[in-house]
């Protein structure tokens, strides 16, 4: 079923939970492929195992049973460290609350992943500027977080998930902390960034956001049911 | 992740908690300055008591009456003052020391008795220690003169009211005026003056400065005493030293019934006293580096509450890709910041206290407790800093992220 320039592929993956001696399934058999240049959006009730989902896309944690290959890179069996070199060369992560570091320059921001992967310094500030000015943030690289309205702390972290040029965007409830109005913007970012090539994985639970995308996966127990 | 941007962020993390960082390191800065403080303090004492005796002479036996068991002898001048304090119930007599000289090995000796009495000139009065001696005195000690010279032995046998003053005491009480010729009194008596000592520098029991010297038998009928409370011996060479020794307790042992004296050579005390206060250097030592320990405790404290409270960047770092060992390091740089800047600014606070100290008392900085502090400060922070950077590294990224 693995295609030939699928990105991620999950394959009948389970993770289990034990929880004061009680084993919670949270995902029952999952398998997912998602393509080069495509834009998904992973919905699902709570409870469903979409953050459960979004994690193991992540690297941020890896599966009981089942298969994850990411760039012909098999991740499920991967040690804590590898794990973090993972994320850090193929994973954009936009989260929720933005997770900017306070007192810390827009600039610096985004910096920080290139950092851990090593890159020489000369060529730091010159990347994180262009990622800023993707975003159009090129006027505001010495603003510090607190100086910056929510939808533009947004678009540092869009622009700090974009510096290290990773294979899959992750957004987990991107929009989730905004109103509508630069919720709208940051879909436009997405839906832009998409017509670029990039691949993005946006988790919600908003129908409307949800839709924005071009392939909708819905979560239900653990399940994909469509 | 280069070390140059560890430094940075570990900056950065310790100035958004300024006075808590402060606060944090200030346990290791007592702790460093107490550390340097005292052990300066305890060399201090040592070199000075190691001066002074060396100072005395070269080559010395001493003989003092009672018996003295060195180990039970206290610190600093306690082999001095016990000795004179033991005059009373001294039955050491100047015929004696004459024995000690005929020994062959014996260059020279010399006997004294001490006592205090005002020293009156015109208005001026001053108390002074007044030393009882023989001529040798002067060659033992191999002091030079500012004025005039000492009394010979035609003035110690006839016991002539003669004195030889200190430097000190001389400048106290005649200024810019020549002394040499001049009567002083002495409590009742007066006694021409016949030299004046070369400054010596220093202080206390061994300085010849503040003191007042008279032939010993002028002394003994001022003073109303019979007895000797010191004799000085100094032996030809630095090799017959520990030979002589038992020589001269024959001799005395055959003069007097019981063995009612002590004979000591100069290196045994000195290495004695010396390791006396070597132990107690370290003893002192000891005792701050216990506040250097709780300066520790502290940094590890303060480190375990700022992983807590930053477990959340944590995660963030975790899923930007920082791999546990860039989050140990990056915690060990920051306790290890704390601590040898707190060593460092302990050991400027110290050694200032010390040098601050020295025109008081005693008191050299030695190099070794300057590094030894910076080095165990160094050790504090990465010992008590590595279970709060444990703690850091092993955070899973999920859950750190999650928490609020």
């Amino acid at each position: 079923m693995t295609k030939k320039n699928a990105i991620l592929s999950l394959e009948n993956i389970c993770k289990i939970y034990q929880m004061d001696g009680i084993s919670i399934k949270a995902l029952n058999g999952v398998s997912l492929t998602i393509e080069e240049g495509e834009f998904v959006s992973v919905t699902g009730s709570s409870g469903s195992g979409k953050s459960t989902l979004m994690h193991i896309i992540g690297c941020l944690d890896v599966p009981t049973s089942g298969k994850v290959t990411l760039e012909h890179h098999e991740v499920s069996k991967l040690t804590e460290r590898e794990l973090a070199q993972i994320r850090n060369k193929k994973i954009g992560f936009v989260f929720q609350q933005f997770n900017l570091l306070a007192r810390t320059s827009a600039l610096e921001n985004v910096s920080l992943p290139l950092v851990y992967n090593g890159t020489a310094e000369s060529n730091i500030q010159g990347k994180a500027k262009e990622a800023l000015e993707k975003v159009d943030l090129g006027d505001r690289l010495h603003h510090h977080p607190n100086q910056l309205s929510g939808g533009q702390q947004q678009r540092v972290a869009i622009a700090r998930a974009l510096v290290t040029d990773p294979a899959i965007i992750l957004a987990d409830e991107p929009t989730g902390n905004l109103d509508s109005k630069s919720g709208v913007e940051i879909i436009e970012i997405f839906k832009k960034l998409h017509e670029q090539g990039r691949t993005i994985v946006m988790v919600t639970h908003d129908q409307n956001i949800a839709s924005q995308a071009q392939r909708i996966i819905k979560l239900r127990d653990g399940k994909i049911v469509s | 992740m280069p070390i140059k941007q560890l430094i940075r962020v570990a900056i950065k993390s310790l100035q958004t908690n300024k006075s808590r960082s402060l606060l944090t390191a200030l346990g290791v800065i007592i702790g460093v300055a107490s550390v340097i403080l005292l052990v300066s303090v305890g060399s201090g004492l040592k070199d000075y008591i190691t001066n002074q005796m060396q100072d005395m002479g070269s080559n010395l036996i001493m003989v003092m009456p009672g018996e003295i068991d060195l180990d039970k002898m206290g610190v600093g001048g306690g082999a001095m003052s016990g000795a004179f304090s033991s005059m009373a119930s001294s039955k050491l007599k100047l015929e004696d020391m004459d024995e000690v000289e005929k020994i062959p090995q014996i260059e020279g000796a010399a006997a004294m008795i001490m006592a205090s009495s005002p020293i009156r000139y015109k208005g001026e009065s001053k108390s002074a220690q007044v030393i009882g001696t023989t001529e040798n005195y002067i060659n033992i000690r191999k002091t030079g003169f500012e004025k005039g010279s000492f009394f010979t032995k035609s003035e110690v046998n006839s016991g002539r009211k003669v004195a030889v003053l200190g430097y000190k005491v001389a400048e106290d009480l005649f200024g810019e005026e020549n002394p040499i010729g001049e009567k002083v009194k002495l409590g009742e008596y007066r006694y021409q003056i016949m030299g004046v000592m070369e400054e010596k520098g220093g202080q206390g029991e061994m300085s010849p400065d503040d003191k007042v010297f008279v032939p010993i038998t002028t002394a003994q009928r001022q003073f109303d005493n019979d007895n000797i409370s010191l004799i000085l011996a100094q032996v030809r060479s630095g090799d017959e030293v520990s030979s002589t020794v038992p020589l001269v307790e024959e001799v005395l042992k055959q003069r007097l019934e019981e063995k009612d004296f002590t004979v000591l050579d100069q290196k045994e005390i000195l290495s004695t006293v010396s390791s006396i206060l070597d132990t107690l250097t370290l003893a002192l030592g000891g005792i701050a580096a216990i506040s250097l320990l709780v300066g520790g405790i502290g940094i590890m404290n303060i480190m375990l509450v700022s992983v807590t409270e930053r477990t959340h960047e944590i995660g963030l770092r975790k899923a930007l890709g920082a791999t546990p060992e860039v989050i140990l390091t990056q915690f060990l740089v920051e306790a290890v910041f704390l601590s040898v800047g707190g060593g460092i600014a302990g050991i400027i606070v110290g050694s200032g206290g010390a040098l601050l100290l020295s025109k008081f008392m005693p008191a050299t900085v030695t190099l070794w407790s300057v590094m030894l502090a910076f080095i165990v400060s160094a050790a504090v922070g990465i010992i008590f800093g590595i279970t709060p950077a444990r703690r850091a590294s092993q955070l899973s990224p999920i859950e750190a992220l999650r928490y609020e």
